[in-house]
């Protein structure tokens, strides 16, 4: 109970942070917008290959505005030295750590405010709840582990190659659930989405547990 | 110096001369497959291979966990050999593999779940290494890593089971399935007997080495702390 409020704290000091300076969310949206545009270039859209293309594109863009989401969780702190500081207090550094990754996850699920209907308008695509859903769970396990590798390097030099290096590969197992289920829901591929729906859960329960676990051997060294 | 052989020599000759054994039993003892002809021999050290990353990636699995538990240097220098390693196994594995695949499959490489699954392990443990490079050596790098570690492990079970929970091109298990000859199960289990041995004592030199490497740091901080005492002592 004490730690659920301590993470709800963490997790409104970073919102507060957010709401108060705007510069995260508004440059990922721009991000957003222009990943599709240079995805307008690089593919050859039209009604036809939209389904196949658009599932691609979405991840795609996904992907790369998360690690630059998350990459950011913790920079305020490092520049600031402010962690050591929430470290020294009798807080467990998981409740900790689950606010950081509560607040990165809104963050990247505004993110997502602006680009499912972006995808939708510009590419003529489906935004189904399947899609949405999809999205929403595979957002969970994504923002786990990308503030844990984010907290990792913060600490490292090369902090910005190292993050997609160590993010990526875990995130592969979302991009495979979650992008079926989006072909599915954007009438590109077969089958249906509902073991999709519940892998991802399971793997959202798989990666919160371990991330917990760990959460204090990346955060208090 | 002496030109007596210390057991590190002695074991690395001895893997040498397994694996030239292995190389026997592959090319001579094992009849030639009626169907895919010479390719097929690349399947005993492909797979053996393959276990072998797997034992690799188990040690710094185990070293990792150890590590976190109980600060362990040993257990943390056993992973950081075990990664290594494990490193160069999966490269053989995918390279073996990929010669394999071209005259069997006509492409050197198909986005089949296996391949891509042990593709994704490779770089997960390409990653591992370079948090050791960029982490603050000692404490930080090694439970940085230690948690790469363990997350990284996940993989292996995907990549195991991929040929079973996906429908892939990869041939599936045919040794536990009972589907080889007698004589091309020999081989395959020497080779594979032979892969361990080696990986085994690549573990061992590398842990060796990455104790020396330690002692060295150790030496020049000892060194650095020591300098200034003693000038202030001749002053």
């Amino acid at each position: 109970m004490r730690s659920l409020s301590i993470a709800l704290a963490v997790a409104r000091k970073d919102l507060a942070s957010e709401w108060r300076t705007r510069e995260l969310v508004p440059a990922l949206a721009q991000f957003v917008v222009l990943a599709l545009v240079i995805a307008n270039f690089g593919f050859q859209f039209d009604s036809r290959t939209a389904p196949a293309i658009a599932p691609g594109v979405l991840w795609m863009t996904l992907v790369f505005a998360g690690l630059v989401a998350f990459g950011r969780a913790f920079a305020a702190e490092r520049e600031q030295a402010s962690l050591e500081a929430m470290l020294l207090t009798p807080a467990a550094p998981a409740a900790i750590f689950a606010g950081k990754a509560l607040a990165a996850a809104l963050l990247l699920v505004v993110c997502e405010a602006v680009l499912l209907p972006a995808l939708a308008l510009f590419f003529n695509v489906p935004l189904s709840f399947e899609v949405v859903s999809a999205v929403l769970l595979a957002t969970i396990g994504m923002a786990v582990l990308g503030c844990l590798f984010a907290a990792m390097v913060a600490r490292v030099r090369a902090r910005e190659l190292l993050l997609p290096l160590l993010t990526l590969p875990l995130w592969i197992p979302f991009i495979v659930i979650g992008g079926q289920a989006v072909q599915v829901g954007m009438g590109a591929g077969s089958g249906g989405t509902s073991s999709a729906t519940s892998l991802l859960i399971d793997l959202d329960i798989l990666f919160v547990v371990l991330t917990s676990l760990v959460a204090r051997f990346v955060l208090d060294d | 110096m002496t030109s007596r052989l210390n057991v590190f020599e002695k074991a690395a000759l001895g893997a040498v001369a397994l694996m030239v054994v292995a190389a026997g039993f592959i090319f001579v003892f094992a009849p030639q497959d009626a169907l895919q002809g010479p390719v097929q021999r690349i399947f005993y050290l492909h797979v053996s291979s393959a276990i072998a990353a797997y034992g690799c990636f188990a040690v710094v699995l185990i070293g990792g966990i150890v590590y976190l538990w109980k600060e362990n240097p040993t257990a943390d220098r056993l992973a950081r050999a075990g990664a290594l390693v494990g490193l160069v196994f999966t490269t053989v594995t995918l390279v073996m593999g990929m010669i394999w695949a071209k005259p069997i499959w006509g492409t050197f490489w198909t986005w089949d779940a296996r391949l891509t699954s042990t593709l994704v392990l490779w770089i997960i443990y390409a990653g591992y290494l370079m948090v050791r490079r960029l982490a603050e050596p000692g404490r930080q790098a090694a439970r940085f890593a230690a948690v790469v570690g363990i997350f990284g492990f996940i993989d292996v079970p995907v990549v195991h089971f991929s040929v079973t929970w996906w429908r892939t091109v990869h041939p599936g298990p045919v040794v536990i399935n009972d589907a080889l000859p007698a004589e091309m199960l020999v081989a395959f289990l020497i080779t594979m007997a032979c892969t361990l041995f080696l990986a085994a004592v690549m573990i061992a030199i590398r842990y060796r080495i990455e104790v020396l490497t330690d002692q060295a740091a150790d030496r020049i901080v000892a060194a650095a702390v020591a300098v200034p005492s003693k000038a202030g002592s001749t002053r």
